[in-house]
Protein backbone atom coordinates (compact mmCIF):
# COMPACT_ATOMS: atom_id res chain seq x y z
CA UNK A 1 0.00 0.00 0.00
CA UNK A 2 1.63 3.17 -1.14
CA UNK A 3 -1.18 5.64 -0.46
CA UNK A 4 -1.54 6.96 3.05
CA UNK A 5 -4.96 6.75 4.63
CA UNK A 6 -4.79 10.42 5.56
CA UNK A 7 -4.33 11.35 1.90
CA UNK A 8 -7.27 9.23 0.91
CA UNK A 9 -9.71 10.50 3.50
CA UNK A 10 -8.78 14.13 2.83
CA UNK A 11 -10.38 13.87 -0.60
CA UNK A 12 -7.58 16.06 -1.93
CA UNK A 13 -5.78 13.53 -4.10
CA UNK A 14 -7.75 14.32 -7.19
CA UNK A 15 -7.18 17.73 -8.75
CA UNK A 16 -10.40 19.49 -9.74
CA UNK A 17 -9.61 18.99 -13.41
CA UNK A 18 -9.65 15.23 -12.96
CA UNK A 19 -12.80 15.24 -10.85
CA UNK A 20 -14.78 17.19 -13.35
CA UNK A 21 -16.24 15.21 -16.19
CA UNK A 22 -15.98 17.41 -19.23
CA UNK A 23 -19.21 18.01 -21.17
CA UNK A 24 -17.45 16.87 -24.34
CA UNK A 25 -16.69 13.51 -22.81
CA UNK A 26 -20.24 13.01 -21.60
CA UNK A 27 -21.66 14.09 -24.96
CA UNK A 28 -19.19 11.95 -26.85
CA UNK A 29 -20.03 8.89 -24.78
CA UNK A 30 -23.74 9.52 -25.10
CA UNK A 31 -23.40 9.81 -28.87
CA UNK A 32 -21.26 6.66 -28.98
CA UNK A 33 -23.81 4.70 -26.93
CA UNK A 34 -26.67 5.93 -29.11
CA UNK A 35 -24.74 4.87 -32.20
CA UNK A 36 -24.06 1.42 -30.77
CA UNK A 37 -27.72 1.02 -29.76
CA UNK A 38 -28.97 2.08 -33.18
CA UNK A 39 -26.53 -0.26 -34.90
CA UNK A 40 -25.98 0.91 -38.41
CA UNK A 41 -27.06 4.47 -37.78
CA UNK A 42 -25.42 6.83 -40.25
CA UNK A 43 -25.04 9.94 -38.07
CA UNK A 44 -21.62 10.49 -36.57
CA UNK A 45 -21.15 12.43 -33.34
CA UNK A 46 -20.47 16.13 -33.91
CA UNK A 47 -16.80 16.90 -34.68
CA UNK A 48 -14.56 17.33 -31.66
CA UNK A 49 -14.26 20.90 -30.32
CA UNK A 50 -16.43 22.22 -33.15
CA UNK A 51 -13.56 22.01 -35.66
CA UNK A 52 -14.04 21.48 -39.39
CA UNK A 53 -12.82 17.97 -40.28
CA UNK A 54 -12.68 18.67 -44.02
CA UNK A 55 -10.41 21.65 -43.48
CA UNK A 56 -8.46 19.51 -41.02
CA UNK A 57 -7.76 16.95 -43.72
CA UNK A 58 -6.55 19.72 -46.01
CA UNK A 59 -4.30 21.11 -43.26
CA UNK A 60 -2.82 17.67 -42.58
CA UNK A 61 -1.65 17.71 -46.18
CA UNK A 62 -0.52 21.34 -46.09
CA UNK A 63 1.64 20.83 -43.01
CA UNK A 64 3.19 17.71 -44.52
CA UNK A 65 2.06 15.44 -41.67
CA UNK A 66 1.96 12.54 -44.14
CA UNK A 67 5.70 12.60 -44.66
CA UNK A 68 6.08 11.15 -41.15
CA UNK A 69 2.70 9.50 -40.47
CA UNK A 70 0.40 7.13 -42.27
CA UNK A 71 -3.00 8.91 -42.20
CA UNK A 72 -6.12 7.19 -43.57
CA UNK A 73 -7.97 9.41 -46.04
CA UNK A 74 -5.09 11.83 -46.60
CA UNK A 75 -3.49 11.54 -50.03
CA UNK A 76 0.12 10.28 -50.06
CA UNK A 77 0.28 10.15 -46.25
CA UNK A 78 2.44 7.04 -46.06
CA UNK A 79 5.27 8.09 -43.75
CA UNK A 80 6.75 5.62 -41.30
CA UNK A 81 8.90 8.03 -39.30
CA UNK A 82 6.35 8.23 -36.49
CA UNK A 83 3.45 5.89 -35.75
CA UNK A 84 0.49 5.33 -38.04
CA UNK A 85 -2.51 7.52 -37.19
CA UNK A 86 -4.93 4.78 -38.18
CA UNK A 87 -7.50 4.57 -35.36
CA UNK A 88 -5.81 7.42 -33.47
CA UNK A 89 -9.18 8.53 -32.03
CA UNK A 90 -9.34 5.34 -29.97
CA UNK A 91 -5.72 5.45 -28.82
CA UNK A 92 -5.33 5.97 -25.07
CA UNK A 93 -2.11 8.06 -25.06
CA UNK A 94 -0.65 10.71 -27.36
CA UNK A 95 3.08 10.53 -27.93
CA UNK A 96 3.07 7.79 -25.29
CA UNK A 97 2.79 10.42 -22.55
CA UNK A 98 -0.46 12.40 -22.70
CA UNK A 99 -4.05 11.11 -22.17
CA UNK A 100 -5.83 11.30 -25.51
CA UNK A 101 -8.59 13.90 -25.23
CA UNK A 102 -9.47 16.36 -28.02
CA UNK A 103 -8.12 19.23 -25.88
CA UNK A 104 -4.82 17.43 -25.23
CA UNK A 105 -4.52 16.56 -28.92
CA UNK A 106 -4.73 20.27 -29.81
CA UNK A 107 -1.93 20.97 -27.30
CA UNK A 108 0.20 18.07 -28.51
CA UNK A 109 -0.12 19.04 -32.18
CA UNK A 110 0.85 22.65 -31.47
CA UNK A 111 3.67 22.05 -28.96
CA UNK A 112 4.77 18.42 -28.73
CA UNK A 113 8.08 19.39 -27.16
CA UNK A 114 6.23 20.94 -24.24
CA UNK A 115 5.15 17.42 -23.24
CA UNK A 116 8.19 15.48 -24.40
CA UNK A 117 11.34 17.61 -24.89
CA UNK A 118 13.09 14.71 -26.64
CA UNK A 119 10.40 13.96 -29.18
CA UNK A 120 11.30 13.88 -32.86
CA UNK A 121 7.94 15.49 -33.66
CA UNK A 122 8.64 19.13 -34.50
CA UNK A 123 6.78 22.17 -33.12
CA UNK A 124 5.05 23.38 -36.32
CA UNK A 125 3.52 26.87 -36.63
CA UNK A 126 -0.06 25.61 -36.34
CA UNK A 127 -2.69 28.10 -35.11
CA UNK A 128 -5.20 27.11 -32.42
CA UNK A 129 -8.14 27.11 -34.89
CA UNK A 130 -6.14 25.06 -37.40
CA UNK A 131 -5.25 22.53 -34.71
CA UNK A 132 -8.95 22.24 -33.81
CA UNK A 133 -9.78 21.45 -37.43
CA UNK A 134 -7.01 18.83 -37.57
CA UNK A 135 -8.24 17.29 -34.32
CA UNK A 136 -11.80 17.21 -35.68
CA UNK A 137 -10.49 15.09 -38.56
CA UNK A 138 -8.22 12.87 -36.46
CA UNK A 139 -10.93 12.21 -33.84
CA UNK A 140 -12.97 10.73 -36.69
CA UNK A 141 -10.31 8.03 -37.27
CA UNK A 142 -11.75 5.23 -35.13
CA UNK B 1 -33.40 -40.21 -47.15
CA UNK B 2 -32.05 -43.34 -45.52
CA UNK B 3 -28.73 -42.78 -47.25
CA UNK B 4 -28.60 -39.19 -46.00
CA UNK B 5 -29.28 -40.32 -42.44
CA UNK B 6 -26.53 -42.91 -42.71
CA UNK B 7 -24.09 -40.33 -44.05
CA UNK B 8 -24.95 -37.92 -41.26
CA UNK B 9 -24.53 -40.60 -38.57
CA UNK B 10 -21.19 -41.61 -40.06
CA UNK B 11 -20.07 -37.99 -40.03
CA UNK B 12 -21.18 -37.52 -36.42
CA UNK B 13 -19.35 -40.69 -35.38
CA UNK B 14 -16.18 -39.56 -37.15
CA UNK B 15 -16.31 -36.15 -35.44
CA UNK B 16 -16.87 -37.81 -32.05
CA UNK B 17 -13.92 -40.17 -32.56
CA UNK B 18 -11.70 -37.29 -33.70
CA UNK B 19 -12.73 -35.21 -30.66
CA UNK B 20 -12.03 -38.18 -28.35
CA UNK B 21 -8.59 -38.67 -29.92
CA UNK B 22 -7.74 -34.95 -29.45
CA UNK B 23 -9.02 -34.85 -25.87
CA UNK B 24 -7.92 -38.24 -24.51
CA UNK B 25 -4.78 -38.30 -26.60
CA UNK B 26 -3.72 -35.03 -24.92
CA UNK B 27 -3.19 -33.40 -28.30
CA UNK B 28 -4.60 -30.03 -27.23
CA UNK B 29 -1.78 -27.80 -25.97
CA UNK B 30 -3.07 -26.27 -22.73
CA UNK B 31 0.11 -24.24 -22.03
CA UNK B 32 -0.22 -20.49 -21.49
CA UNK B 33 2.57 -19.88 -23.99
CA UNK B 34 0.59 -21.47 -26.83
CA UNK B 35 -1.58 -18.64 -28.14
CA UNK B 36 -5.10 -19.31 -29.42
CA UNK B 37 -5.74 -19.60 -33.13
CA UNK B 38 -7.08 -16.26 -34.39
CA UNK B 39 -10.64 -17.59 -35.03
CA UNK B 40 -10.75 -19.23 -31.58
CA UNK B 41 -9.71 -15.96 -29.97
CA UNK B 42 -12.34 -14.02 -31.90
CA UNK B 43 -15.11 -16.45 -30.94
CA UNK B 44 -14.15 -16.41 -27.25
CA UNK B 45 -13.87 -12.61 -27.27
CA UNK B 46 -17.25 -12.02 -28.94
CA UNK B 47 -18.92 -14.61 -26.67
CA UNK B 48 -17.48 -12.83 -23.62
CA UNK B 49 -18.56 -9.35 -24.76
CA UNK B 50 -22.07 -10.50 -25.67
CA UNK B 51 -22.49 -12.41 -22.42
CA UNK B 52 -21.43 -9.40 -20.34
CA UNK B 53 -23.53 -6.91 -22.33
CA UNK B 54 -26.62 -9.07 -21.94
CA UNK B 55 -26.20 -9.50 -18.21
CA UNK B 56 -25.28 -5.87 -17.53
CA UNK B 57 -28.11 -4.42 -19.60
CA UNK B 58 -30.37 -3.56 -16.66
CA UNK B 59 -27.74 -2.31 -14.23
CA UNK B 60 -28.40 1.27 -13.11
CA UNK B 61 -25.15 3.23 -12.88
CA UNK B 62 -24.91 5.57 -9.87
CA UNK B 63 -23.06 8.94 -10.07
CA UNK B 64 -19.34 8.11 -10.25
CA UNK B 65 -17.72 11.52 -9.77
CA UNK B 66 -17.77 12.08 -6.00
CA UNK B 67 -14.18 12.69 -4.76
CA UNK B 68 -14.49 10.40 -1.70
CA UNK B 69 -15.63 7.63 -4.03
CA UNK B 70 -12.62 8.20 -6.30
CA UNK B 71 -10.24 8.15 -3.33
CA UNK B 72 -11.77 4.91 -2.12
CA UNK B 73 -11.60 3.50 -5.65
CA UNK B 74 -7.92 4.42 -5.92
CA UNK B 75 -7.15 2.68 -2.61
CA UNK B 76 -8.98 -0.45 -3.74
CA UNK B 77 -7.35 -0.36 -7.18
CA UNK B 78 -3.97 -0.07 -5.52
CA UNK B 79 -4.76 -2.97 -3.17
CA UNK B 80 -6.46 -5.41 -5.56
CA UNK B 81 -6.21 -4.47 -9.26
CA UNK B 82 -2.86 -2.93 -10.21
CA UNK B 83 -1.03 -6.22 -9.56
CA UNK B 84 -2.60 -7.81 -12.66
CA UNK B 85 -3.84 -4.89 -14.75
CA UNK B 86 -1.06 -2.36 -14.21
CA UNK B 87 -1.78 1.37 -14.33
CA UNK B 88 -0.56 4.36 -16.38
CA UNK B 89 3.20 3.76 -16.59
CA UNK B 90 3.02 0.84 -14.11
CA UNK B 91 3.59 -2.76 -15.24
CA UNK B 92 1.61 -5.73 -13.95
CA UNK B 93 3.45 -8.06 -11.57
CA UNK B 94 5.47 -10.87 -13.19
CA UNK B 95 2.88 -13.56 -12.36
CA UNK B 96 0.20 -11.58 -14.23
CA UNK B 97 2.40 -11.29 -17.33
CA UNK B 98 2.42 -15.09 -17.57
CA UNK B 99 -1.38 -15.36 -17.75
CA UNK B 100 -3.35 -16.33 -20.85
CA UNK B 101 -5.47 -14.41 -21.56
CA UNK B 102 -3.42 -11.40 -20.42
CA UNK B 103 -5.29 -9.06 -18.05
CA UNK B 104 -6.67 -6.09 -19.96
CA UNK B 105 -5.24 -2.58 -19.92
CA UNK B 106 -8.06 -0.84 -18.08
CA UNK B 107 -7.42 2.67 -19.44
CA UNK B 108 -8.52 1.24 -22.76
CA UNK B 109 -11.38 -0.76 -21.23
CA UNK B 110 -12.72 2.41 -19.60
CA UNK B 111 -12.85 4.11 -23.00
CA UNK B 112 -14.31 1.15 -24.87
CA UNK B 113 -16.80 -0.38 -22.38
CA UNK B 114 -19.84 1.08 -20.60
CA UNK B 115 -19.39 1.42 -16.80
CA UNK B 116 -22.22 -1.07 -16.14
CA UNK B 117 -20.27 -3.77 -17.99
CA UNK B 118 -17.12 -3.03 -16.00
CA UNK B 119 -19.13 -3.21 -12.77
CA UNK B 120 -20.58 -6.57 -13.81
CA UNK B 121 -17.11 -7.99 -14.50
CA UNK B 122 -15.65 -6.77 -11.20
CA UNK B 123 -18.65 -8.19 -9.37
CA UNK B 124 -18.90 -11.55 -11.15
CA UNK B 125 -15.46 -12.27 -12.60
CA UNK B 126 -14.88 -14.08 -15.92
CA UNK B 127 -14.72 -17.84 -16.17
CA UNK B 128 -11.54 -19.39 -17.62
CA UNK B 129 -9.59 -16.18 -17.22
CA UNK B 130 -7.67 -14.97 -14.16
CA UNK B 131 -10.45 -12.47 -13.35
CA UNK B 132 -11.98 -13.26 -9.95
CA UNK B 133 -15.48 -12.34 -8.74
CA UNK B 134 -15.28 -9.68 -6.02
CA UNK B 135 -18.91 -9.74 -4.83
CA UNK B 136 -18.18 -11.75 -1.68
CA UNK B 137 -15.12 -9.69 -0.83
CA UNK B 138 -16.17 -6.10 -1.58
CA UNK B 139 -19.37 -4.25 -0.70
CA UNK B 140 -21.52 -2.91 -3.49
CA UNK B 141 -20.38 0.64 -2.71
CA UNK B 142 -16.76 -0.51 -3.01
CA UNK B 143 -17.44 -2.28 -6.31
CA UNK B 144 -18.78 1.00 -7.69
CA UNK B 145 -15.83 2.91 -6.22
CA UNK B 146 -13.49 0.66 -8.21
CA UNK B 147 -15.54 1.32 -11.36
CA UNK B 148 -15.44 5.07 -10.64
CA UNK B 149 -11.64 5.03 -10.45
CA UNK B 150 -11.26 2.84 -13.55
CA UNK B 151 -13.41 5.38 -15.43
CA UNK B 152 -10.82 8.06 -14.53
CA UNK B 153 -7.79 6.02 -15.67
CA UNK B 154 -7.82 7.28 -19.29
CA UNK B 155 -7.51 10.87 -18.02
CA UNK B 156 -4.45 10.14 -15.89
CA UNK B 157 -0.97 10.47 -17.37
CA UNK B 158 1.77 8.29 -15.86
CA UNK B 159 2.91 11.38 -13.91
CA UNK B 160 -0.62 11.97 -12.58
CA UNK B 161 -0.83 8.36 -11.43
CA UNK B 162 2.58 8.54 -9.84
CA UNK B 163 1.47 11.69 -8.02
CA UNK B 164 -1.49 9.80 -6.59
CA UNK B 165 0.35 6.66 -5.51
CA UNK B 166 4.11 7.03 -5.76
CA UNK B 167 3.97 3.77 -7.69
CA UNK B 168 6.73 4.35 -10.23
CA UNK B 169 9.65 2.66 -8.55
CA UNK B 170 13.08 1.71 -9.87
CA UNK B 171 13.30 -1.07 -12.42
CA UNK B 172 13.22 -4.69 -11.32
CA UNK B 173 16.71 -6.08 -11.66
CA UNK B 174 16.39 -9.88 -11.72
CA UNK B 175 18.57 -11.02 -14.62
CA UNK B 176 18.35 -14.17 -16.70
CA UNK B 177 21.43 -15.49 -18.51
CA UNK B 178 21.95 -14.53 -22.16
CA UNK B 179 22.42 -17.77 -24.06
CA UNK B 180 21.51 -17.57 -27.66
CA UNK B 181 21.62 -15.53 -30.82
CA UNK B 182 18.46 -13.40 -31.24
CA UNK B 183 15.56 -15.67 -32.21
CA UNK B 184 12.51 -13.96 -33.75
CA UNK B 185 10.19 -16.93 -33.11
CA UNK B 186 11.12 -16.99 -29.44
CA UNK B 187 10.63 -13.20 -29.46
CA UNK B 188 7.08 -13.68 -30.66
CA UNK B 189 6.33 -15.98 -27.72
CA UNK B 190 8.06 -13.52 -25.39
CA UNK B 191 5.84 -10.67 -26.63
CA UNK B 192 2.78 -12.73 -25.79
CA UNK B 193 4.26 -13.50 -22.37
CA UNK B 194 5.03 -9.84 -21.62
CA UNK B 195 1.39 -9.03 -22.49
CA UNK B 196 2.45 -6.59 -25.24
CA UNK B 197 -0.88 -7.21 -27.05
CA UNK B 198 -2.81 -5.62 -24.21
CA UNK B 199 -1.51 -2.25 -25.44
CA UNK B 200 -0.34 -2.71 -29.05
CA UNK B 201 -1.64 -4.22 -32.25
CA UNK B 202 1.07 -6.69 -33.28
CA UNK B 203 0.95 -8.68 -36.54
CA UNK B 204 1.28 -12.42 -35.92
CA UNK B 205 -0.08 -12.34 -32.36
CA UNK B 206 -3.67 -12.76 -31.19
CA UNK B 207 -5.08 -10.69 -28.36
CA UNK B 208 -7.15 -7.61 -27.66
CA UNK B 209 -4.80 -5.45 -29.74
CA UNK B 210 -5.95 -2.52 -27.62
CA UNK B 211 -4.84 0.86 -28.99
CA UNK B 212 -3.20 2.06 -25.78
CA UNK B 213 0.07 2.63 -27.62
CA UNK B 214 0.64 2.76 -31.38
CA UNK B 215 0.16 -0.26 -33.65
CA UNK B 216 3.43 -2.06 -34.40
CA UNK B 217 2.67 -2.83 -38.05
CA UNK B 218 5.70 -1.65 -39.99
CA UNK B 219 7.78 -1.06 -36.82
CA UNK B 220 10.73 -2.78 -38.50
CA UNK B 221 11.11 0.12 -40.90
CA UNK B 222 9.91 2.96 -38.66
CA UNK B 223 12.51 5.71 -38.25
CA UNK B 224 12.05 6.39 -34.53
CA UNK B 225 11.23 4.29 -31.49
CA UNK B 226 8.73 6.04 -29.20
CA UNK B 227 9.33 9.21 -31.23
CA UNK B 228 12.70 9.60 -29.54
CA UNK B 229 15.33 6.95 -30.41
CA UNK B 230 16.75 6.02 -33.80
CA UNK B 231 15.32 2.61 -34.65
CA UNK B 232 18.41 0.40 -34.33
CA UNK B 233 18.59 -3.02 -32.62
CA UNK B 234 20.57 -1.79 -29.60
CA UNK B 235 18.17 1.12 -29.09
CA UNK B 236 15.15 -1.16 -29.37
CA UNK B 237 16.62 -3.46 -26.73
CA UNK B 238 17.32 -0.47 -24.48
CA UNK B 239 13.78 0.86 -24.97
CA UNK B 240 12.15 -2.53 -24.32
CA UNK B 241 14.14 -3.07 -21.16
CA UNK B 242 13.83 0.37 -19.62
CA UNK B 243 11.42 2.80 -21.28
CA UNK B 244 11.66 5.31 -18.43
CA UNK B 245 15.40 5.69 -18.94
CA UNK B 246 14.60 6.90 -22.45
CA UNK B 247 11.52 8.94 -21.58
CA UNK B 248 10.65 9.38 -17.91
CA UNK B 249 7.06 10.38 -18.76
CA UNK B 250 6.33 7.35 -20.95
CA UNK B 251 3.14 5.37 -20.41
CA UNK B 252 5.02 2.25 -21.51
CA UNK B 253 5.88 0.51 -18.26
CA UNK B 254 9.09 -1.22 -17.30
CA UNK B 255 8.01 -4.85 -17.68
CA UNK B 256 11.22 -6.36 -16.35
CA UNK B 257 12.17 -7.67 -19.80
CA UNK B 258 15.34 -9.78 -19.63
CA UNK B 259 18.28 -9.11 -21.98
CA UNK B 260 17.77 -12.31 -23.99
CA UNK B 261 14.02 -11.71 -24.22
CA UNK B 262 14.59 -8.12 -25.36
CA UNK B 263 17.02 -9.30 -28.06
CA UNK B 264 14.54 -11.89 -29.29
CA UNK B 265 11.63 -9.41 -29.25
CA UNK B 266 13.72 -6.84 -31.14
CA UNK B 267 14.54 -9.54 -33.70
CA UNK B 268 10.83 -10.28 -34.19
CA UNK B 269 9.90 -6.60 -34.43
CA UNK B 270 12.61 -6.11 -37.06
CA UNK B 271 10.75 -8.57 -39.28
CA UNK B 272 7.59 -6.41 -39.27
CA UNK B 273 8.02 -4.29 -42.37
Amino acid sequence: MRVSTADLSSGSLFPAAIRATSPHRVLGRFAAVVCIVLAGCGDNPPPALGGDPDNGRLLLRQFGCGSCHRIPGVAAARGNVGPSLEGVATRVYLGGVLPNTPENMVRWIRNPKQFDPETAMPDLPIAEGQARDIVAYLQGLK
Amino acid sequence: MKRLLFALSALAATVAVAAAVVIYGGLYDISATDQHLAPTYRILDVAMRRSIARRAANIVVPPLDAPPMLDRGLALYDAHCVQCHGAPGVAPEPFALGLTPAPANLAHTARAWPPADIYWVVRNGIKMTGMPAWQLRLSDADLWAVVAFVEKLPELSPRDYDGLTGALGPARTEEMPVRNRPDPERGKTAMQQYACVTCHRIPGLVGPHAPVGPPLDGIGSRTYIAGVLRNEPDNMIRWLRSPQDVNAASAMPNLGVGEQDARDIAAYLATLD
